[in-house]
Parts: structure tokens; C-alpha cells; sequence
């Protein structure tokens, strides 16, 4: 086997067994690594309406074959289960699939000790903590390290087992207090944050991950895939994005995003706010706070930050990150220009463990609330929530992740606040399948929104992420654009770049899109060479590698196709438990309310446009126009046994709709 | 003599990382597959602070290395680079112990020890190019290494010595002088 370690480890906690799977070549070809893995996991391990705290449910870490190589970006692992943030317009029980990806070194050291995956099922009576030396597994206890924050138990266990070599991934008091939207970190400071997998970890009383590997990676063709990679580095070596990127981390999206006024601002009611680039942006942030760039396993680029205070009330205090998202979240959108109270927060919510976008979220929509008088003191126990107060912030996010007074509410996500306290606080909730809005104002970039909303993990841009639609990108990969738009192409540049918020282009973009990110989590790569800052060009940067380093003869189309099939598998996850169309947009907020401030005020999403735009994407996908996957698609996609839950989904979406009057 | 044309790699920890993308480089040219302990060069973690010191055989002129072994295995190469002659080598690690970095490192296929041989007919050592965006790792003519490395403290001494008022650019510490 070369590139792939061909290995499974499943992990059953109830039973304290362990079990190694050979993974057959067939099977590598067809779902080829990480996300893959995962998702095919995730769909055939679970039944439709799996709780997600359901000991059941499989908690997967998947890396793809190109980690832990000479590849150059390729230190990402994807962790995946049932979410228990995400649901659907069916009721917040109702849960489906969630993943995250992650950087840092625990891909490498997976590869290193010899699995491609590690799939954990059940539930430790008592706490517990894996330890993966080379193959030889160990359920260990780990009741001395529970309840110690993410930095410490990290410390704490390579310390303990003796090397610095051991990587570990764990959780921090978010995630054994089931905070819904509580992360996975490894390496110190590289969370994996989004849908609440943190939570999923705490909820089968595992604590850590462990791991150490010696074994070498082997490449089936070694000196043609040195030169490839040789190739591929020195693009983005003299890539001027990719420099930008080094230099500013990804606080280079600040500038950009005030501009066309996209960062989210006030829960995301708005996209601009004034000055925030000469506070946040990354030049500025990266001569008063960087210590040192933080690079993830292989990556020539190394945009992750390391912050230091040198000086000012918070001198001495140091952390991993923070990044543009946790930054913009914790920010901009609980309106502050108060950038060293934010970055505490950041390497605070890191350490504790908790997803910095849902948790800063939660503030924002608890002070939205607060304004509208639709939250009062004696709702919040006495706490008083007002714009930028970053105090109380600060005092409400150890709340959260202990789960003490109304931090306890906010635990759970907002479409669950919403739910529990009603009074419209609904309406400003800006989610989709429950997983609230990044920091990427919908009304806008209309690809992201269309983005957000068909997203298989709710509401997030690094699912489709599209980012052609912005000048920037666009005008770099002219070439790119023309051939993914093919017959629209003339359609995207007549009126750019004001095609930014027209719709008409994107639903093909972001079909191309989500297979394009697709294929990087596949590999176990970095999708930002692809994306935002594009300097590797597209997917196919990696295919010639992927094709070197593990011998597999396979075409380009066949790796997209296998894309395709992933993208569809979550979507079959989706819709088995009856999401279809209905779940497929935003908020009335956002069709209803036009954008107050900017140079984009006034803008809001039509619907008949974006009923338009719906079914455009399912014809580009081959879906019925209620968002179904067809069985036509499912057998060309070599997936039939999705065909009869979808059909089962089906019936209960029409049931819905029925009950329903619509 | 020492030759002053003769290259080295400089190691400037301020700027590395901590990809380790010159271990996998390392571990690729020599053995065509990928490991940390496949290389030659290691960067050692201290995470904690996020600090990384690359270590990697600094080829000294008077090498210990030499002189310790038992078997005189080491021997310096004709790019002046100090290397174990595998044949001779018997494995028994005082070359590790008595650097004063602890520089060579195990081969995990034989046992005996190895290191940095700066990429014999290569023009720069694939460490360094892996690290051309970093900046961590150099390979520069031995004439070189003071200057550069001595300016970067004497530029923060400079601001007392300067017209007062004068204007610069922002230094680059790099050792291309182009």
C-alpha cells in the first residue's frame, strides 16, 4: 500500500475493544480518503434520526492519502458524525450529518501510526483516553485529566506518555459538558470547530486521543511525485496571494470583506462596519500581536498565528491563533473595536474548547435580544447584554462551557435558545439546518449564500466554498472562471463584478464548487490553495499527486466523480430524514430586511430569484426539485442503496408539508 | 584554511514554523518516502510557547563527531559536509552524545547513525528550498554568515546611532542581497 496506510481502527468504548480493518483497494478508489471515509461511515453506521449523543453514533477522524507526505498543504484531518448542532425545519431533534476539518499534525502522526481512519463507537463508563502507539491500542483512563482545559490536557498527556512526538487531540470542558457546539483540538490550538463534534467526544466520555507513529509513509512512484510536489510548492512559493496570506494570516480577508461589506457585524444584520479594517486587519494585528506564524504539517505557507502580548493589561498572555472567522465572530459581530478583549476571548473559547463562530453567535444574538427587549435580566439571570460589552462576554463564555445559568440555555445552540424561549427570537437566529451563519453576510456574495443554504453541514462557506465569485479570485484564475461557467461565462462577466449579488451564474459555481473543496478533503489537503487564496489553482492541482503517490491509475473524472459521491452521500443524510427544499434557505431576515449600512445597502435576496436558484442547483446536481437525490443519480454515482431512505425521507417531507398546509 | 565560498545551512529559529515541511523534503530525497524519522533534519517542538529550533549537523570544523569514533566512520566530504561511512559504522550512537547539538540522528532501516550530507550535486539542499517561504533555513557561503546574522542585532542598535529624524525601509533580514 503507498500514500494510504490501509488501515481502519474501530474503537468500541462500551466493550473496551478495539479492532483493525484492512481497507480494500476497491473501496480506497471509490471513496479515496478522509471526508470520504467519513461520510461513508457516517451514512451506512446511522439510521435516519439517529440521536447524535447516541453512543451509536460513530465518531470518525479520517485523513486522505496525500497526508503526511511531501505534498505540500497536507496536514488535514476531517472529523465527522451526527451532529448534534445541526437539524432540521422538522424539529431541532432532528439531527443529520456534521463534520469538521482540521490542520496541525495529527493527520501526519494517524498516517505515522498506521490508519487512515479511526472510527469510535460507545461510551466509557468512566473517562477515558485512547492511546495509539503504532498500532498497539489502549483505552486508558484518563479521570485525572477531566476537566482540565485543552492546552493543559494536551501538556499533560505528552508529559505523561513521555515524548514529544505523541500528538493529541482532546476536548475541553465545552465538550464534556455537552455544549452542543464544543470543538475537537489538536496539536495545542488546531480546533476542528464547527457542528459540534467536541460535544459528540464528551458525550462517549472520551477525552483525548493519543498517538504516536514511526512508521514511514511509502510512495508507489517517489522521484515523479518529488518533482510534482517540487512543482506545486514553487507555484505557490512565488504565488503573491499565498505571500499575502503568509504575511497576514487570514486576517488578509478583513480589508477585502469591509470593502464590499461582507463581515458579519451586529449578528450578522449587517456586513459593514466602519474602520474595521485598520482595527482588525491583518497587517495591523500582525505587528502588535504576532509572536510567530503556527504552521500546519507541511505547509510552506504557515498563516496560523501565534499570539503574544507584549505589553498592556493582558501582558505575558499567549495562544494559538486566533484566526479571520474566531476574530470576525468574536468581533465585528458583537460590535467591538476592542481587538485585545477579542483575542483573549479567542484563546479563551480555544481552550475551553468550543466553536468560536457558534459561541460568538450566541453572544451576539443574546445581545440582539437584549436590545429588542426581547431578553430580559430575568432571563439571563441578572446578566445585562449590551453591544460590545466584551466583559460580560468574556464572563458568559466560561458560562457556556461550564454550563452554569444561562450560559446553560446558550450551550445549546441558538436555534435551541430560540426554541426554548420563543417570543420571534427566531427571527434573529441567522442559521441554516440549525448551524449558525459565519461571518459572511448572505444578502451579498449571493455563491456563499447559495452556499450557506445547500451546505450538508448547515451554514458554513468551506462546504461550497465558491470564493470565484470575488473579484479578487475571479480576476486572478480568468482562465479557471471561463471554463467552469463554459455556456454562462459571458453571463458572469458582463456585469462584473457586480455579479456578486446576482444570482444568475451561481448556481452552476457552486455546484462546481463544492466537489472542487471536495477533492482537497479527499487528498487530506489544505482546501485554501483552491480557495480563497487560490494560488494553487484548482482541484486538480492535487490529482497528479494523489495518482503518483499511491499508484492508483485514475483519472481526473473519476476523482471528481468520487467528489460528487461524497457531496451526495451527506446529502442523502440529509434527506432521509425528510430535508429537502424547505431547508434549503435562510431566515425571513434576510429576504424581508435590506442591508442597513455599506456600500451594498439596501440589498436583500429575492425569493423568487432564489426559488429560481434552487432548482437551477438541483438540475446541475441531477435532483428532483424538491432537493431529492434521484435514484437515476444514486445508481450512476454507484451509491443505489441510498435509493429506499430516500425514498422513506421523501414521504415524510411530503407528510410535512401536508400537515403543514404549504 | 577555511573556505570562505564554501555553502552552509543557517538556522534562524525566529522565523521557522514548525511545519516541517524540511523533514519531509529530508526524508524524501534520501529515502523516497516520508517520516520525521526518515530525516536528517529535525525540528525540535516546544508547542507549549510555539517555539521550533530546526537541528540539523552543522558540519563543525573541528567535529567531535570525528573524533569519538571508535570505528572513525565520520569523515567530511568533499562539499565539507561531515558524514558516517555506513560500512564502517557500527552503531554505537557516540557521535550522538558527544555533539554538542545532538545532531546525527538514527537511520531506522540500519541502526547506525546519519546526517545532513547538504544534498550532495543538488545547488541548494531540498531543507532549504522546502523552506524558501519561511526563511528559516539558509544555505549561504560561510563569508556570509556574520554579516547577516550580526546585522539583524546591530539594526535594533542602529536606532540609537542614526540621524536623529532620518527615514528607512522596514529591514528584510534575508541573505539574498540582491
Amino acid at each position: 500500500m503507498h500514500g494510504w496506510a490501509g488501515k481502519r481502527l474501530r474503537v468500541d468504548l462500551t466493550e473496551g475493544k478495539y479492532e483493525i480493518e484492512e481497507l480494500k483497494p476497491e473501496y480506497l478508489r471509490k471513496w479515496i480518503g478522509g471526508r470520504g471515509f467519513n461520510s461513508e461511515v457516517v451514512y451506512h453506521e446511522t439510521f435516519a434520526g439517529m440521536d447524535a449523543f447516541d453512543p451509536r453514533n460513530p465518531l470518525c477522524f479520517g485523513t486522505g492519502p496525500l497526508a503526511g507526505t511531501f505534498a505540500p498543504l497536507s496536514g488535514r484531518t476531517t472529523v465527522s458524525a451526527i451532529s448534534p448542532m445541526t437539524c432540521s425545519y422538522r424539529g431541532t431533534d432532528v439531527h443529520g450529518h456534521g463534520d469538521t476539518n482540521m490542520g496541525g499534525q495529527f493527520a501526519a502522526y494517524m498516517k505515522y501510526a498506521g490508519f487512515d481512519q479511526i472510527v469510535i463507537k460507545g461510551r466509557a463508563e468512566k473517562p477515558v483516553y485512547l492511546w495509539i502507539d503504532d498500532g498497539k491500542v489502549e483505552i486508558r483512563d484518563a479521570s485525572h485529566l477531566w476537566g482540565l482545559k485543552v492546552k493543559e490536557t494536551t501538556k499533560r498527556l505528552i508529559n505523561e506518555l513521555g515524548d514529544p512526538d505523541v500528538k493529541v487531540a482532546c476536548i475541553g470542558p465545552a465538550g464534556e459538558n455537552l455544549v452542543r457546539f464544543a470543538c475537537v483540538v489538536n496539536t495545542f490550538s488546531s480546533a476542528g470547530g464547527r457542528t459540534g463534534m467536541g460535544a459528540v467526544m464528551g458525550s462517549k466520555n472520551l477525552k483525548a486521543i493519543a498517538i504516536r507513529g514511526t512508521k514511514a509513509l511509502t510512495i508507489a512512484n517517489p522521484d515523479a511525485f518529488a518533482k510534482e510536489a517540487w512543482k506545486l510548492r514553487e507555484i505557490i512559493h512565488k504565488s503573491p496571494s499565498a505571500i499575502r496570506r503568509r504575511e497576514e494570516g487570514t486576517h488578509d480577508l478583513f480589508d477585502a470583506g469591509n470593502i464590499i461589506g461582507i463581515n458579519a457585524h451586529k449578528n450578522v444584520s449587517t456586513g459593514y462596519m466602519p474602520g474595521l479594517e485598520e482595527t482588525y486587519g491583518g497587517l495591523q494585528w500582525a505587528a502588535k500581536y504576532l509572536f510567530r506564524r503556527k504552521g500546519c504539517w507541511s505547509c510552506p505557507v504557515c498563516c496560523g498565528r501565534y499570539t503574544y502580548f507584549k505589553e498592556g493589561k493582558y501582558a505575558g498572555f499567549h495562544c494559538g491563533g486566533p484566526e479571520m472567522e474566531s476574530v470576525c465572530n468574536l468581533g465585528p459581530r458583537i460590535d467591538t473595536y476592542n481587538v485585545d478583549d477579542v483575542n483573549v476571548m479567542c484563546g479563551m473559547v480555544n481552550d475551553l474548547g468550543m466553536d468560536s463562530i457558534s459561541a460568538g453567535a450566541a453572544l451576539s444574538l443574546s445581545m440582539e435580544a437584549f436590545e429588542k427587549g426581547l431578553l430580559t435580566k430575568e432571563d439571563t439571570g441578572g446578566i445585562e447584554f449590551k453591544w460590545g460589552d466584551t466583559e460580560t462576554s468574556m464572563k458568559v463564555l466560561e458560562m457556556i462551557a461550564y454550563r452554569q445559568g444561562f450560559g446553560d440555555i446558550l450551550a445549546e445552540g441558538n436555534i435551541r435558545v430560540a426554541e426554548k424561549l420563543g417570543r420571534g427570537i427566531d427571527k434573529l437566529v441567522p442559521h441554516c439546518r440549525g448551524l449558525e451563519h459565519i461571518s459572511v453576510d448572505p444578502r451579498i456574495a449571493m455563491g456563499f449564500s447559495l452556499g450557506y443554504a445547500m451546505s450538508t453541514r448547515g451554514s458554513d462557506h468551506l462546504k461550497n466554498y465558491s470564493c470565484l465569485e470575488f473579484q479578487g479570485c475571479a480576476m486572478s484564475r480568468k482562465a479557471l472562471v471561463d471554463e467552469v461557467m463554459g455556456e454562462l461565462k459571458d453571463e458572469f462577466w458582463k456585469d462584473f463584478p457586480k455579479e456578486l449579488y446576482t444570482l444568475t451564474t451561481k448556481p452552476k459555481l457552486v455546484t462546481w464548487s463544492e466537489k472542487n473543496k471536495c477533492v482537497a478533503d479527499l487528498v487530506g489537503c489544505c482546501c485554501q490553495a483552491i480557495g480563497s487564496w487560490g494560488g494553487a489553482g484548482d482541484w486538480r492541482a492535487y490529482t497528479p499527486l494523489f495518482r503518483l503517490a499511491t499508484g492508483f491509475d485514475m483519472p481526473d473524472e473519476e476523482i471528481f466523480k468520487a467528489a460528487e459521491r461524497v457531496v451526495n452521500i451527506e446529502r442523502a443524510n440529509w434527506n432521509r430524514v425528510g430535508s429537502g427544499r424547505q431547508d434549503d434557505t435562510h431566515i425571513d431576515r434576510y429576504f424581508d430586511e435590506p442591508v442597513v449600512d455599506g456600500p451594498y445597502k439596501g440589498l436583500k435576496i429575492d425569493r423568487k430569484e432564489w426559488a429560481w436558484a434552487q432548482e437551477e442547483y438541483y438540475r446541475y446536481h441531477g435532483w428532483d426539485n424538491d432537493g431529492f437525490i434521484t435514484p437515476e443519480k444514486a445508481r450512476e454515482l454507484d451509491i443505489p442503496e441510498i435509493i429506499p431512505d430516500i425514498e422513506k425521507g421523501k414521504q415524510l417531507y411530503f407528510e410535512y408539508l401536508k400537515k403543514k398546509g404549504l | 584554511m577555511a573556505d570562505l565560498y564554501e555553502k552552509v545551512i543557517v538556522i534562524d529559529p525566529d522565523k521557522c514554523a514548525g511545519c516541517h515541511s524540511c523533514e519531509m523534503a529530508c526524508s524524501m530525497k534520501n529515502f523516497g518516502k516520508n517520516h520525521p524519522y526518515y530525516s536528517r533534519i529535525r525540528i525540535q517542538e516546544f508547542r507549549e510557547v510555539n517555539t521550533f529550533i530546526p537541528v540539523t549537523c552543522q558540519a563543525c570544523e573541528e567535529a567531535v563527531c570525528m573524533k569519538v569514533c571508535p570505528m572513525g566512520a565520520r569523515y567530511r566530504d568533499a562539499n565539507g559536509a561531515v558524514v558516517t561511512n555506513e560500512d564502517a559504522c557500527i552503531g554505537c550512537r557516540a557521535c550522538i552524545y558527544a555533539c554538542p547539538f545532538g545532531a546525527p540522528v538514527i537511520n531506522p532501516d540500519t541502526g547506525k547513525t546519519m546526517t545532513c550530507n547538504k544534498c550532495v550535486g543538488e545547488e541548494t539542499p531540498w531543507c532549504v528550498r522546502a523552506c524558501t517561504m519561511q526563511g528559516a533555513l539558509q544555505y549561504v557561503p560561510k563569508h556570509m554568515v556574520s554579516k547577516v546574522t550580526s546585522r539583524k542585532f546591530a539594526w535594533e542598535l542602529k536606532e540609537e546611532y542614526k540621524p536623529k529624524g532620518a527615514k528607512d525601509e522596514e529591514p528584510k533580514f534575508s541573505f539574498s542581497f540582491a
